[in-house]
């Protein structure tokens, strides 16, 4: 008896510790991304020469870089720790793949969205090749030529499974069957928003790295600029940048809810979002991609909020850079010119037609937008996508059953060994004491069917423990052999992805490389004459023992006029958008400085190089000021507005 | 029709147009919100100017009477006084129009009698001022009848004569020495920078045409490209791998669950028959 309890009890103890209460992977029924959405109309045009914003997403993994990709996923896990030995195994192989044709599937879920809630020809598509870049180090970059035009803001989107594929029953994140969690950065241009280094809004886990990587394509443009060159930084996906587990940057941060004016980056949280039983009925009862289970859950609200980001952004600002780099790609002397403008008739003639004929690449390369997602979202390609989901569903229920079968086995064992224990312990007493022949027997008797219940309940006790051990391991084995199964279906899925893609690039690319040489003729036959035109000379720090680049309207090798320019002075690198006199900042400008703790941006008037008049500062974690700086000392609040380049010319104007 | 495409290619290069304000193609920065003749007053006199137009042939007759809308287009009290001024002797009332642009782009008029072309112009913008009714029913009459009149090549082509016509006068008056006359300098000067603006909306224009046609030749051949390189591609997929695919899966878990119920019974045997 007394070793059957202590069987028992082990036994117990040990399946509790082993199954524990097993979660049944529910997910959150409503995302705070959901909660409180803005619903306003976008404000902004779209911006002259770009487009207002692009989505970014892992597509395809080249197979050079598949082994550390999958080594890189299994090792830098979102949400808990992986159990030991997880790296490889073809389970988390299948969950690191998946979580690419997840992506490539659900990020088309948001392109439709925000497609119709902007213009025509304002959103594009940018699937990311996963590669190894020239150390070896794993990074990616887009397929398509999207990222070449000027985008106020780009969106990075993925959908993410924990890679221990024992675990995906818990609380962990998961992507599968009727549960999607989402990762999303938003960033702009820097120069947008300083503070924040461009990073509006973004997944919690991957704030940090979106932030360096913010600061780094910031930096990378300004050396850039230093050599002349206005080309724009391409940065890896932010979830790429995650996985490899680069240098972190610090940044200031609040939650969705918060209305507040300070400069601060919006966290959103991991959430595994599930899709109502309704949804996947109507998925599974689907022929095409008409039901999209995603958009009423996330991607609606996800674009409601992008929208309210644009119209919160200068989108001059915002594409200025990228504007100025696809102009200078065919007219050099008038890119420069276009951070600020000029008010020559001859300025503004040039500029309608170089912006006509950007105008004219973005409306080429919506079209390939549209196509990936007809190829990808309506093919048949989709088609097996949305199959493979409503197959995830059922193996989910299978283990969601199971799931509930162990609990309830577990709630048995606890029960029938607490209950044969008791009832063990209760005929203790001894019969010795009996009086007669006749009531010793009947003790006798009562002891052992007391005995016999202990023992049958203990037993009963013994079988539950094994049964939700055995429900633990056959949920399990369910999981597994789905993984291990899926991997010839996720291949296919991966090769015709990279086909699709492929093609449409190859094909896009030979017509769009005839369309630009065709838009160039054009332009060079059209175009006026510049009576000013932009150049490279010196631009000087107010000490003047600094020597940085100035792009822009040039006299005497020193900046006079209007352009850019940036300059690295100690540990500061600064950059400046707008007028200079004799090589200094002069008239309306925007000076912004990196330095290690942030950086920071003052728009407003400026005399020999320093801030001279109302300034407007901006920094991180605190709202904007206007101040009143005399000869770039801090003297006070301002209750004037500040001046800026980008609206118009005004008194600083040289030429 | 041009004018629509002209005030339209107006908007499209507001840069232009909003930086110089002198400049301008539209009614009101000519100020033309000043009452216009009755047409119906003057039916005969616009029946016989228009008799030597062409009749044969819808588009030339369309171009003439485009032409002369665009060439008279905008022109202000100060523009006409000024054409009054300078366009000494004015020509003779009644004189087809059809000869009073053969006046205009005649180069010998131009070099030896400026003052020829610039009555020739005054004639031209009254014409088309008092018979303004009767040539927008012509040109309406003939686009109805002609769809393809509307083609914006086509105007452009009409709206680059008329500028030529312009370019002309500004040069005769210039001539005339309209730019050094204290009373008048204002004016051709202002009239001369219209015809900047202008130029640069009619180039502008046809530089939208130009590119609006290789827009849309290369936005239908990729988008004709991508979808059957689409349908190949999502041919090639084989529905019946994710099919195998599952079908495995499912015969695994079902074996395994067979097994997990044939343990089931094993274990309750054992833990209840006494063998546990």
């Amino acid at each position: 008896m007394i070793k059957q309890v202590l069987l028992a009890s082990s036994l117990l103890a040990l399946g509790v510790a082993v199954t524990g209460c097993a979660s049944t992977a529910k997910g959150v029924k409503s995302s705070v991304v959901t909660q409180s959405v803005p619903q306003e109309a976008l404000r902004a045009d779209i911006p002259e020469g770009g487009v207002l914003a692009v989505i970014r997403y892992p597509a395809i993994v080249e197979e050079s870089a598949k082994d550390i990709y999958h080594r890189a996923y299994a090792k830098r896990a979102i949400g808990g720790q992986t159990g030991k030995g997880v790296t490889n195994t073809i389970e988390t192989v299948a969950v690191a793949d998946s979580a690419v044709v997840k992506s490539n599937y659900f990020a088309l879920s948001l392109y439709k969205e925000l497609a119709a809630k902007l213009p025509e020809h304002a959103v594009l598509l940018s699937p990311h090749a996963i590669k190894l870049g020239p150390g070896g180090e794993l990074t990616s970059e887009p397929l398509t030529a999207a990222e070449d035009l000027p985008s106020v803001v780009s969106i990075d989107f993925a959908t993410y499974s924990f890679p221990d594929s024992k675990k995906m029953m818990g609380n962990v994140p998961l992507t599968f069957g009727d549960l999607v969690t989402p990762l999303v950065t938003v960033r702009t241009d820097h120069r947008a928003s300083v503070p924040t280094q461009g990073l509006l809004m973004a997944s919690r886990p991957l704030l940090s790295r979106a932030a360096a990587e913010g600061r780094e394509a910031a930096l990378q443009t300004i050396d850039a600029l230093q050599r002349g060159d206005l080309d724009p930084v391409v940065p890896e996906l932010d979830f790429i940048s995650y996985i490899t587990n680069d240098t972190p940057q610090d940044i200031s941060v609040q939650s969705l809810a918060t209305r507040s004016e300070k400069n601060a980056t919006m966290v959103l949280p991991v959430e595994k979002v599930r899709i109502p039983a309704s949804e996947m009925r109507l998925l599974d009862a689907a022929s095409d991609g008409t039901v999209d289970p995603l958009d009423d859950i996330y991607t609606d609200a996800l674009s409601r909020r992008v929208v309210a980001l644009i119209n919160g952004l200068d989108t001059d600002k915002a594409v200025m850079m990228g504007r100025a780099a696809s102009i200078s790609d065919f007219d050099p002397s008038l890119a420069a010119l276009t951070f600020v403008g000029s008010d020559d008739a001859d300025y503004a003639a040039r500029v309608a037609y170089a912006e006509r004929l950007l105008d004219a690449q973005r409306k080429y390369l919506s079209v390939q937008s549209l196509r990936i997602f007809d190829g990808v979202h309506n093919g048949e390609l989709g088609a097996q996508v949305r199959d493979m989901i409503s197959a995830e569903h059922d193996v989910l229920e299978k283990r969601r059953s199971l799931a509930r079968q162990q609990n309830m086995a577990t709630m048995m064992a606890i029960a029938s060994v607490a209950g044969g224990i008791a009832t063990g312990a209760g005929g203790g007493s001894s019969c010795r004491d009996a009086r007669s022949q006749a009531e010793y027997n009947a003790c006798v008797r009562r002891q052992r069917t007391r005995g016999a219940a202990a023992s049958g309940m203990i037993n009963a006790g013994i079988f539950a423990a094994q049964e939700a051990y055995s429900k633990a391991q056959l949920s399990q084995q369910v999981g597994n052999n789905f993984l291990n199964s899926i991997v010839p279906a996720l291949e296919q899925q991966t090769t015709v992805t990279v086909d699709l893609l492929d093609s449409n690039e190859t094909i896009t690319a030979i017509r769009y490389e005839d369309l630009q040489t065709k838009l160039q003729d054009l332009y060079t036959a059209k175009q006026r004459s510049l009576e000013t035109v932009a150049t490279q000379c010196a631009y000087l720090e107010p000490g003047g023992q600094m020597r940085g680049t100035w792009l822009g309207v040039c006299e005497g090798g020193l900046a006079n006029g209007s352009g850019a320019g940036v300059l690295e002075a100690g540990d500061e690198v600064m950059e400046y958008y707008g007028f200079a006199k004799n090589g200094l900042a002069d008239g309306p400008g925007l000076m912004i400085r990196h330095t290690a703790i942030g950086s920071i941006s003052y728009e407003g008037s400026f005399v020999q190089g320093r801030p001279d008049g109302t300034v407007r500062v901006s920094q991180s974690g605190r709202a904007d000021k206007t101040r009143n700086f005399k000869a770039g000392v801090d003297s006070g609040a301002s209750s004037q507005k500040a001046a800026s380049p980008f609206e118009g010319l005004s008194g600083g104007a040289v030429n | 029709m041009l004018r629509a495409s002209l005030i339209l290619t107006a908007c499209l290069a507001w840069p232009v147009l909003s930086l110089a304000q002198e400049a301008a193609t539209t009614d009101e920065l000519y100020g033309l919100a000043e009452a216009r003749p009755v047409a119906a007053d003057n039916q005969t006199r616009c029946i016989a100017q228009m008799a030597e137009f062409p009749t044969d042939d819808p588009t030339a007759r369309y171009q003439f009477f485009q032409l002369i809308s665009d060439t008279a287009y905008g022109a202000d009290d100060q523009t006409r006084a000024l054409f009054d001024h300078y366009g000494q002797p004015a020509v003779e009332p009644g004189t087809p129009v059809l000869s009073v642009i053969e006046d205009i782009a005649n180069p010998v008029l131009r070099q030896a009698a400026p003052q020829v072309v610039v009555s020739s112009m005054n004639y031209l913008v009254d014409f088309a001022s008092v018979c303004d009714v009767y040539i927008t029913g012509q040109t309406d009459s003939l686009l109805a009848f002609d769809g393809s009149l509307a083609n914006p090549e086509l105007n452009s082509m009409i709206a680059e004569d008329a500028l030529f016509l312009r370019q002309i006068l500004s040069e005769s008056l210039s001539r005339l020495g309209a730019d050094g006359d204290a009373v008048w300098a204002n004016a051709a000067r202002q009239y001369s920078r219209s015809l900047v603006a202008q130029r640069d909306a009619v180039e502008f224009a046809a530089f939208e045409t130009d590119i609006a046609e290789l827009e849309s030749l290369y936005m239908d051949d990729l988008d004709g490209r991508l979808a059957r390189s689409n349908d190949v591609i999502n041919s090639e997929m084989d529905r019946e791998i994710l099919g195998d695919a599952i079908q495995v899966s499912d015969d695994m878990s079902k074996a395994a669950m067979k097994r997990a119920k044939q343990e089931r019974l094993y274990r309750l045997v054992r833990i209840f028959g006494g063998g546990g």
